[in-house]
């Protein structure tokens, strides 16, 4: 809400500069969020008037005239509009000048005739719509008079942020009385007209749904003469961001802006009945409104209709069918209280928010219906000729009850505010913001209440007593010592499992050089597509936004690997050195998921959202031990590590399950309940071209949620003192026997002296024959009883290889 | 006494430097400091120095003896270790980890350490969907149907009944749906807002609610609270003030603002030259916000509040566009390294 300081000054005196007034009220809760000026003046414009006015030798459309700027000889200047004639007095803007929009005025030939300035429109100057012509100056002011003597005005504007409780600030009238109450100063109320002594003018109203429409009032005004608003006015409006229009429509939108009463003009002479009714619409129809916007409306829509049909939407806009014009001389006032969720919801089906619905939906003032009419009849009388012939007819629910008091204990105000006011601080406060005071019980005590305290009409948002307690904290302020009520706390945090995992990765994964990334949760149906998925792939059923903002994505992500492949991949463009490795803990959106348990019965409605671990090892072309790619030897060994990080069992298990991995190059990672809880792979070819990725791209994705993380317990256990005894093997290996089978050949005939064995070398090539890998393999002995004798190390080797070959066909390497 | 102090020193360092094997150097130490050697010699001359001198004269002995010691030992270092130095070789060459050290991201970084504080207050964790039914997100929160305060924030939706969370609020409730007070949590998450992108605003975000409720808790309780937040992330020294505002689910409800973490207040580019940053918004948790969770309204009170992460990040960092939070660019991120 813009509030013109110059309007305000009518309504309520303070004596502070702006900046310090815009601190005050921040501090009482109406944001100032910025401070301008506001400023219509023209320099180098000046009164002059026109003493030669002839044809222009080389165009018909144009006048040339000599005009007497007070400064000696009288100035040439080319001039296209109708109404120049000899005699005028005019605005000119010399040679030099700026008007708005940056138009610089320069010396110029016009047709091959001299041109030495501009006469001025209205709307050149920004005074108003009118360019048809030049202005005519009356009263013939003397020439050179500077055009900011006779059209200049200055003031500060004051942007304030309204929350939508307080639609009383949404009027020059509300800020005053928060003026009022923080500088001790009085309220101006302005002007208005009395009621006329005889009742009616005519126009009868009927109001079939009074819970639709609790109040509608109507006044008539005959003998208008439409035309330009006073100056002031106009300036008033232009200032807080308002365009000036005619002086009824200025009229009305000038009361909804001091005193924040929407208010509505009609033409009395286009109604087609004397009865105006307040209805719903029965049945769809079209509607052209004000803005010249057909408009379609639903049957349940509330009207203001005549005898042919609609003339309003109630508490939004007008029709163009009752519209002011220029020829209007008797007109409707309507002044109403709708409610304010019909309002809305009107509002907000048609996307019209108008001045009036923006504040319909916060709740009219039930006080000011009268009020705002009577003003705006007012200025009708003084502005526009308006004659009042009879008082307003003015309808209301006759059930409607006056708004009950509001019961407070002052005990209740020191427990949620922490302070120790008593019942007189507490009313005085209360009596500071125009709300009475009735006292019940003195006793401050839990439970006994002391006040009964009267809202005025204009504080819609007071309803209990919790929003008085506000109300004593505003004034109070918040700077005070008070007392605490929040016991020492021996309560030691609960961290869950969750909270472990996450930390122990965020901390570990740097480590291993990662980078955590943060990405989107929307999804484009190209980037889902990309993954190739199956038709039935759950994760092809992605929740959508109804509502997504311009060009944003749509769908809710139900895999993260989109994301990564695209930070990769705008990563390494940017030039980051390969490789590339990123990671991510993240949700996805399963529709398809497992279902909420919760206490709300829509629960069921929502998607499961797992929480997923992505690395990402981008821009590895090198291969690693048995020719895997090196960034997966590198994923899978992740894998192996976070186990021991996380002192849960996880392990990859070779096996194809993602279309968009490699074939033949993937693993599952399963966890100690042997389920498959994530995947290990090559990003495949036509999954990269359609990421526009060139470089390979290594992937491991692991369901946090599902994977059972349970922590291994840490007990101590005694380990053997004794020295171990090492011996290497050299294997040929078969190329149909894995590593795995001879691993677990090895371990399972080593005995129970065979504490480990780890794969250093992998050979195939020159010196290996066709079909066969080299596998160096180095175990370790160890007794808790004693050192080793090398005879007992032979024997357990022996018992190795004779399993390794008659289980696996694999012999020793022999030098 | 001295002079011979002073004489013996000198003989005795240049013997042992030019000591060039280790048996001339063991020849060396017997001469000086064995039992017949020179050192041993000046100790038992000491009782023929005047009682007043002689605990000056001791004390220079000690240190003689001391020094030459120290010089045996670093010779004798010298000798034994001639074998295994290395020349030639450039030592200003880099080392290199086995790999390169990656980042934790700066925005859960933060997450994180505000969480931490709030486990120092004695505060739990929660968490909620960020699919949200409207129910939580707005209903149990007192903001009624049709009215518009649901305008403040501009919300995805995803059906008439579910809709992208707008804020952490809604997690309020979940959770005292499930525990008696006292309670105290933080629930710490990724909102939505449906609202362009500019360089202070993201239609993705990550919010911190703080949840504090018992039976005589009061707007000091939260003032107490946000002061010890804000003395422990942003350092001692930085006043703050509450500004009277509007939530729906909370009443009275606040702003907070904190002196300029840049300017201190003197007013800035940062904080738009008022002195003043706004870091939260809290208040008193609503009684009807108690009723949607099922609490007797009256046998409660409590205090809430929120605040956005990527803002405090930005700050902390000095970053002026949320946007590089989101773009995950290394150039970016591995500023942060070493901040986990």
């Amino acid at each position: 809400m813009k509030i013109s300081l110059d309007w305000l000054a009518d309504l309520v005196s303070w004596d502070d500069t702006p900046e310090v007034l815009a601190s005050r009220l921040t501090a009482a809760g109406l944001n100032v969020e910025a401070i301008e000026t506001y400023e219509q003046s023209w320099p180098g414009v000046v009164v002059a008037r026109v003493v030669e006015c002839g044809p222009h030798p080389d165009a018909d459309r144009l006048s040339l005239c000599k005009v007497d700027t007070g400064d000696g000889e009288p100035t040439q200047v080319v001039c296209g509009a109708p109404n120049v004639r000899q005699g005028l007095h005019v605005l000119f803007a010399t040679v030099g000048t700026v008007l708005p929009g940056d138009f610089k005025i320069k010396k110029a030939k016009i047709r091959g005739v001299e041109s030495r300035g501009m006469i001025c429109s209205a709307s050149e100057l920004g005074l108003g719509e009118d360019s048809d012509g030049i202005i005519e100056l009356e009263d013939a002011p003397a020439v050179g008079t500077p055009a900011d003597e006779l059209f200049g005005h200055r003031d500060t504007v004051l942007d304030i942020e309204v929350t939508p409780n307080r639609p009383d600030w949404l009027s020059h009238l509300g800020v005053a009385r928060e003026v009022a109450a923080i500088y001790g100063t009085k309220l101006t109320p302005p002007p208005v007209i009395k009621p006329p002594a005889n009742p009616g003018h005519g126009w009868k109203v009927e109001i079939e749904d009074y819970a639709a429409c609790p109040r509608y009032t109507a006044h008539g005004a005959s003998g208008v003469q439409v035309g330009p608003s006073p100056r002031w006015m106009q300036n008033r409006l232009l200032a807080i961001g308002q365009r000036p229009i005619n002086n009824v429509v200025d009229i009305t939108n000038y009361v909804l802006m001091e005193l924040g009463q929407p208010l509505h003009a009609f033409d009395g002479e286009r109604l087609a009945s004397d009865t105006i009714t307040v209805r719903r619409a029965g049945r769809k129809l079209s509607v052209t409104t004000l803005d010249d916007e057909a408009r379609p409306i639903l049957a349940d829509d509330l009207v203001i209709a005549d005898g042919d049909g609609p003339i309003a939407l109630a508490g939004v806009m007008g029709l163009a069918n009752s519209e002011v014009t220029e020829s209007t001389t008797t007109l409707l006032i309507e002044s109403a209280f709708f409610d304010p969720g019909l309002v809305r919801r009107c509002s907000r089906r048609l996307n019209l928010v108008s001045e009036s619905s923006y504040r319909f939906e916060r709740e009219a003032d039930w006080d000011m219906v009268l009020v705002a009419a009577r003003r705006a009849l007012y200025l009708l009388q003084e502005h526009a000729a308006a004659v009042i012939s009879g008082d307003a007819v003015d309808r209301s629910d006759p059930d409607r009850r006056p708004r009950p008091d509001l019961p407070l204990r002052v005990h209740q105000v020191n427990r949620v505010l922490g302070t120790d006011l008593d019942l007189e601080r507490a009313s005085d406060y209360l009596r500071a913001l125009s709300l009475t005071v009735q006292p019940l019980s003195p006793q401050v005590e839990a439970k006994t209440v002391n006040l009964m305290v009267g809202v005025p009409a204009f504080r819609r948002d007071l309803l209990a007593e919790v929003d008085l307690i506000e109300e004593i904290a505003r004034v109070h302020g918040f700077e005070f010592d008070g007392r605490s009520g929040r016991q020492a706390s021996h309560h030691a945090p609960v961290h869950t499992r969750e909270d472990e995992v996450r930390t122990l990765l965020r901390r570990w994964l740097p480590a291993v050089g990662c980078h955590e990334i943060v990405t989107s949760t929307f999804m484009g149906r190209a980037q889902l597509d990309a993954l190739g998925l199956a038709e039935l792939d759950p994760r092809q059923q992605c929740l959508s936004v109804l509502n997504p903002h311009h060009g944003g994505e749509t769908l809710l992500r139900t895999s993260m690997v989109p994301a990564l492949v695209d930070v990769a991949r705008r990563n390494l463009n940017a030039g980051a050195p390969a490789p590339v490795r990123l990671f991510e803990l993240g949700r996805v959106f399963w529709p398809e998921g497992d279902k909420r348990q919760g206490k709300h019965e829509l629960e069921h409605l929502l998607p499961e959202e797992p929480r997923l671990l992505m690395i990402g090892i981008a821009g590895v072309t090198a291969r690693g031990l048995g020719g895997v790619p090196a960034d997966l030897v590198e994923l899978t060994g992740l894998v192996d590590e976070m186990a021991k990080l996380l002192r849960s069992e996880l392990r990859c298990v070779p096996g194809d399950v993602e279309p968009y991995l490699v074939a033949g190059l993937q693993w599952e990672i399963r966890d100690a309940r042997d389920r498959r809880v994530g995947t290990v792979g090559r990003l495949g070819q036509a999954a990269a071209e359609a990421f526009d990725l060139d470089e390979p791209l290594g992937l491991l994705e692991l369901d946090l949620g599902r994977a059972d993380l349970t922590p291994a317990p840490v007990t101590y256990s005694a380990f053997s003192r004794f020295p171990a005894v090492k011996r290497d093997l050299s294997l040929l290996v078969p190329a149909e026997v894995t590593y795995e089978a001879v691993s677990g050949c090895v371990r399972e005939s080593g005995g129970n002296l065979l504490e480990s064995l780890e794969l250093f070398d992998h050979y195939t090539g020159k010196g290996v024959p066709d079909g066969v890998a080299a596998h160096g393999i180095r175990l370790k002995f160890r007794s808790a009883k004693g050192s080793l004798e090398g005879a007992t190390v032979d024997r357990a080797i022996e018992q190795i290889l004779v399993a390794l070959s008659e289980k696996l066909g694999v012999r020793a390497r022999t030098s | 006494m001295q002079d011979a102090i002073d004489a013996l020193r000198g003989r005795g360092l240049s013997r042992i430097e030019s000591a060039a094997t280790a048996d001339e150097l063991e020849a060396a130490r017997i001469d000086l400091l064995g039992r017949k050697g020179e050192v041993t010699a000046l100790l038992r001359g000491l009782k023929d120095v005047p009682a007043d001198e002689r605990p000056a004269a001791g004390a220079a002995l000690n240190r003689l003896k001391l020094e030459l010691t120290d010089a045996f030992a670093a010779r004798e270092r010298d000798l034994r270790g001639a074998g295994e130095a290395v020349t030639g070789l450039d030592l200003t060459l880099p080392g290199a980890a086995p790999v390169p050290l990656g980042t934790a991201h700066p925005l859960l970084t933060v997450l994180e350490e505000i969480c931490d504080i709030f486990y120092g207050l004695g505060y739990d964790r929660g968490d909620g969907p960020e699919v949200e039914l409207d129910y939580y997100n707005f209903t149990a929160l007192n903001f009624p149907d049709d009215h518009p305060a649901r305008d403040i924030q501009d919300t995805f939706f995803l059906s008439d009944k579910t809709l992208l969370r707008t804020q952490t609020s809604p997690v309020q409730v979940r959770v005292m749906e499930q525990v008696t007070p006292p309670l105290a949590y933080v629930f710490p998450g990724r909102v939505y807002r449906n609202e362009n992108a500019d360089a202070s605003h993201s239609s993705e975000f990550f919010q911190i609610e703080g949840l504090c409720v018992d039976r005589e808790i009061s707007l000091v309780d939260l003032r107490q609270t946000v002061d010890a937040f804000v003395e422990r992330f942003f350092g001692a020294g930085f006043e703050t003030r509450f500004r009277p505002h509007f939530f729906p689910f909370t009443e009275p409800s606040v702003e907070v603002d904190m002196q300029c973490v840049k300017c201190g207040g003197k007013g800035c580019g940062v904080c738009g030259q008022t002195g003043w940053l706004e870091i939260m918004g809290a208040g008193m948790v609503h009684p009807r916000v108690f009723a949607a969770a099922g609490y007797d309204e009256d046998a409660y009170t409590g205090f809430a509040f929120g605040m956005g992460i990527d803002r405090i990040a930005m700050l902390k960092y000095g970053v002026d566009d949320i946007r590089l939070l989101y773009e995950n660019d290394l150039r970016f991120l591995n500023q942060f390294r070493g901040v986990l």
